[in-house]
């Protein structure tokens, strides 16, 4: 559960959160609501994947919890401590978007120096910058300079610096940009091991099909509002169970079926909307006693792609 | 160690730095072998240092210190690390401090090696002139980190720069059309005391603070610690304004 406020698990909360963006120049005019009112807490051990249309708000709220912005009303708290404080930062690793660092530094300069302002001994920044350099396989080019780097190896950089402390939560803001196949299994592969050692989670991302590899909890944003969490998107959750016949469909349909659940209907296949896939069994074994001759059943369910596009379409 | 690699990290944000420095110092040099100063024309090429190191250089080297964190997003990885912001500000000034110490005692070797090839002329306090434009460099550097706090990039530099001179013409003005008058006292005041402190160093460095009571050769030693003391302190209210917005501004790298 992502909305229940776990107490004794909870690393990540976020309290009536609203942010406003306002103009300088402008005054409040052109002033952007960016999020509105927004609760939510994420636990020890839970990855979180943010999903929304651009402008959703995603960035904004994942730049709330690294304590990069102010919030309009509301707090954010990260690990038990207000998400500016030195306190909240110390179990927090924060991988932006586009990942930049000096360009002149190789990549094990990068690890030595973002290891030094964490406050971690050199023998420390060693050991955590050679475990990170095989687990996410930088060995061939982590003595090439940064400015010399693809997409991929500054990605694969950005989450190594996000590690360096072993954080308590992690906040990733599209962490597989870039990423080459091999770099998205491993990536995928990290992730988990960091979840199944406690650390909790928040990904924001567009390639749905990869969160969902790696969760089942959602946070959906629309216009800076939560729309749905992750539990109540699997309880909406539609299939759609295609049944084959060898003749009478209409008539088996209009017979056996009540008409709000029939979706499509010709003389040779039936579309009939499941909302639980135990129900499947059932409505076969309905029809076959109702005199329906099967050749092939198959059950559609909605993915993580199918659900963001209706729950988008719902909303325009 | 976070100090340290802070510090270092000044030094080697980009090559640019080193071809500022070299271009700098070949230029003292240049105008040294040129002008070949006498005792009495020294005055004018320890003014040269003094601009040319003391108020051009910092607008060059500390163009963006910040500015180009933040337009590149560095700066959302760098805030997010456990430690005060005002590590960070203070750590980098003291880099860039540190370079321009390095950069005038060059400047000095550069101009006694000259000399002594060239056996004529003159460098008659060229000590003083150096410190007075390393103090002025820790001035201009500090107020100019600061506007690269909310200015990004290398536009502080160029601001500052139009900014100073656009001051300097307005308070020439103020100054010329106003003398006369006794409310002026305050307006010169503030002028003198709060904004980089060109006249003061510039009187400290010539030794033009000698007619007083103290005196070491042609200085004024309580004048003169007056001066430098008064340049440090306006370092540190510059840099405590840097330290404030840094720890006040909010980063983004993008909305989304």
């Amino acid at each position: 559960m992502i909305y229940k406020d776990n107490k004794n698990t909870a690393v990540v909360k976020c309290k009536q959160l609203t942010k406003v963006y306002k103009s300088l120049w402008v005054g409040r005019s052109r002033a952007v609501c960016a999020l509105k009112n927004i609760s939510l807490s994420v636990n020890k051990g839970q990855i979180v994947g943010l999903i929304g249309p651009n402008g959703a708000g995603k960035t904004t709220l994942l730049n709330l919890m690294a304590g990069l912005i102010f919030s309009t009303e509301g707090c954010v708290t990260v690990c038990g401590h207000p998400a500016r404080s030195t306190k909240a930062r110390n179990g927090l690793g924060y991988m932006p978007e586009h990942p930049s660092f000096l360009g002149r530094y190789s990549a094990r300069a990068v690890l030595r120096y973002h290891g030094a302002l964490l406050g971690l001994s050199r023998k420390t920044i060693s050991l955590q910058a050679d475990k990170s350099i095989e687990q996410l396989q930088m060995q061939e080019f982590i003595d090439r300079r940064f400015s010399d780097f693809s997409q991929g190896m500054k990605q694969r950089l950005a989450l190594a610096v996000a590690l360096m402390n072993n954080p308590q939560v992690l906040l990733l803001d599209e962490p597989s940009n870039g990423l080459d196949p091999v770099g998205i299994i491993q990536l995928r592969d990290v992730l988990k091991q960091l979840r199944d050692s406690g650390t909790a989670i928040v990904i924001s991302s567009h390639r749905l099909g990869e969160l969902e590899k790696l969760t089942s909890d959602y946070i959906f944003l629309y216009r800076g509002q939560v729309v749905s969490f992750g539990d109540k998107i699997a309880s909406d959750q539609t299939g759609l169970l295609r049944v084959e016949l060898v003749s009478n469909g209409s008539y088996i349909a209009e017979k056996l079926l009540s008409p709000s659940r029939v979706l499509g209907v010709s003389d040779t296949e039936l579309e009939i909307a499941v909302n639980d896939p135990e129900d499947v069994p059932d409505i076969v074994s309905d029809l076959v006693k109702g005199g329906a001759r099967i050749r092939s059943v198959n059950l559609q369910t909605e993915d993580i792609e199918d659900i963001f596009l209706r729950l988008y379409n719902e909303r325009n | 160690m976070r100090a340290y690699e802070l510090i270092k990290e000044t030094f080697c944000r980009k090559l640019y730095i080193l071809i500022v420095h070299s271009s700098w110092l070949t230029l003292y040099g240049i105008i040294w072998w040129l002008f070949n100063p006498r005792a009495s024309e020294f005055s004018e090429f320890g003014r040269f240092i003094f601009i040319w190191g003391g108020f051009l250089l910092p607008l060059a080297l500390s163009a963006g210190i910040f500015g180009d964190d933040i337009s590149s997003g560095r700066i959302c990885v760098l805030v997010t690390k456990p430690f005060w912001p005002g590590e960070l500000y203070i750590y980098r000034l003291l880099g860039l401090s540190l370079q321009a110490a390095v950069h005038f005692i060059l400047a000095g070797c550069i101009i006694l090696i000259l000399h002594a090839l060239m056996r004529k002329g003159s460098t008659d306090n060229l000590g003083m002139w150096l410190f007075a434009s390393w103090l002025l460099f820790n001035t201009c550097a500090a107020l100019s980190t600061s506007l690269s706090v909310v200015i990004g990039r290398a536009y502080n530099a160029l601001l500052l720069l139009v900014v100073i001179v656009t001051g300097y013409f307005v308070v020439s003005w103020l100054i010329f059309s106003l003398k006369q008058q006794a409310e002026t006292g305050v307006l010169f005041s503030i002028i003198r005391f709060a904004c980089p402190p060109f006249k003061l160093l510039y009187k400290f460095a010539c030794g033009e603070y000698g007619k007083y009571s103290l005196t070491v050769g042609r200085f004024s030693l309580t004048k003169s610690v007056a001066c430098v003391v008064h340049s440090l302190i306006l370092t540190v209210v510059y840099s405590i304004v840097g330290i404030v917005l840094l720890s006040r501004r909010q980063f983004s790298c993008e909305r989304d």
